[in-house]
């Protein structure tokens, strides 16, 4: 359950709460930090760590409202969508849920370059909640 | 080590792994988006789709931080920009190019690659080595380059026939580090060592040194052997190149 502190990813992760209630499933909660090729990947990002524990928190505060627990994980990686899918096949798990805005460029609608890489590449299942158009 | 490898064929990516299994931390550079995706899924986010010879790639890339540049693309022009932006730009330590037209290695050395690499080069090398004249071969250039190893074989009509190393005129920082007889017998040298017809010559020379290196060793009598006057070269006896052997 990857999260970026977006309204689209929070209420994912709500709805994944909600699904585990019934089947009783773990959630992970992962924040990845992306890391330039300009520094090596175990760089000490500071700032960007430190927002990755803002979210979490905010995350598991949540799940703690729905009732339910996640576990929450702080990545440094150079891709996102390579880092979700690979923590997703080392924990083994059986469902991403991915939280997406609506994003439109040029009047064309776009999915972002995370959620298209998960899809193609993840071999899990992935469920994706795409969040209302804003008026 | 940071080392980023500019072209991801054939040649980029058993490279590619071949660091990746020795613990290295590696970047392919490619412009093909298939190939971009084949190396991904066989090695992992290690490569990056982009033009290496672009200075906005080179610096999304890491150049700045690389410890070493290979850039090994089929095309000269552009392992050659690669290296020398990296060289000049990002002051990477390191920089090894590909060369597919052996007449490119020149201009390369000149604008400062470190190292380059020829498989044509290295073909005819083992082509000529067969043959019995055959021309300077070039085995090792070191770290940084300016200095290298090579090979010369003493051809019978040499002038350095029968003379003592000491007596031999070299250029300047050229050494000759050991002899190979005909018989493949190897013969460390020491300034009284004498050269023989048909001897193979392992010497250590100033890369721009090279070529008159072989025409001392390869010239006949009267050839092409340098008076003591020309500043490129070093005096025999007890200030010349071989008073370490002494």
């Amino acid at each position: 359950m990857p999260v970026d502190g977006s309204q689209a990813s929070l209420d994912a992760l709500a709805l994944s709460c909600s699904l585990a209630r019934k089947t009783k499933n773990t959630i992970y909660a992962v924040y990845v930090i992306e890391v330039a090729r300009t520094m090596p990947l175990d760089a000490e990002m500071t700032a960007e760590a430190e927002r990755g524990e803002q979210v979490l928190s905010r995350a598991e505060r949540i799940a703690e409202s729905l009732d339910y627990e996640v576990s929450g994980e702080l990545l440094q990686a150079r891709d996102i969508g390579d880092a979700i899918v690979d923590e997703a096949v080392e924990r083994g798990v059986s469902t991403i849920v991915l939280g997406v805005g609506h994003q439109e460029t040029l009047a064309e609608f776009e999915l972002g370059e995370t959620a298209q890489y998960v899809l193609k590449n993840a071999p899990c299942q992935v469920m994706l909640l795409r969040s209302a158009i804003e008026e | 080590m940071y080392a980023i490898v500019v072209g991801g064929g054939k040649v980029g990516y058993y490279l590619a792994r071949e660091l990746i299994q020795g613990n290295n931390e590696v970047l392919v550079i490619e412009k093909d988006g298939a190939k971009c995706e084949r190396i991904a899924q066989d090695l992992g986010d290690v490569v990056l789709k982009g033009d290496g010879c672009e200075a906005a790639t080179m610096e999304v890339a890491g150049f700045g931080r690389a410890d070493m540049v290979i850039a090994v693309t089929g095309d000269d022009e552009d392992n050659l920009v690669s290296c020398q932006v990296a060289k000049v730009k990002f002051a990477v330590p390191r920089t090894i190019a590909r060369i597919n037209n052996p007449k490119n290695e020149a201009i390369f050395r000149k604008l400062g690659i470190d190292t380059t690499v020829s498989a044509t080069a290295a073909i005819l090398s083992q082509i000529e080595q067969e043959l019995p004249e055959h021309p300077l071969m070039r085995l090792l250039t070191f770290k940084g380059g300016g200095l290298e190893i090579v090979e010369v074989k003493v051809p019978p009509a040499s002038a350095v026939v029968g003379r003592r190393i000491r007596d031999v005129l070299l250029p300047q920082q050229s050494i000759i580090v050991l002899l190979v007889g005909q018989d493949g017998t190897p013969r460390v040298p020491t300034s009284d060592t004498t050269i023989q017809a048909e001897d193979e010559v392992l010497a250590v020379t100033p890369t721009e040194n090279e070529e008159t290196l072989r025409n001392i060793l390869t010239s006949p009598p009267g050839g092409s052997e340098p008076g003591s006057s020309d500043p490129g070269y070093g005096r025999p006896g007890p200030a010349g190149p071989y008073e370490p052997y002494r």
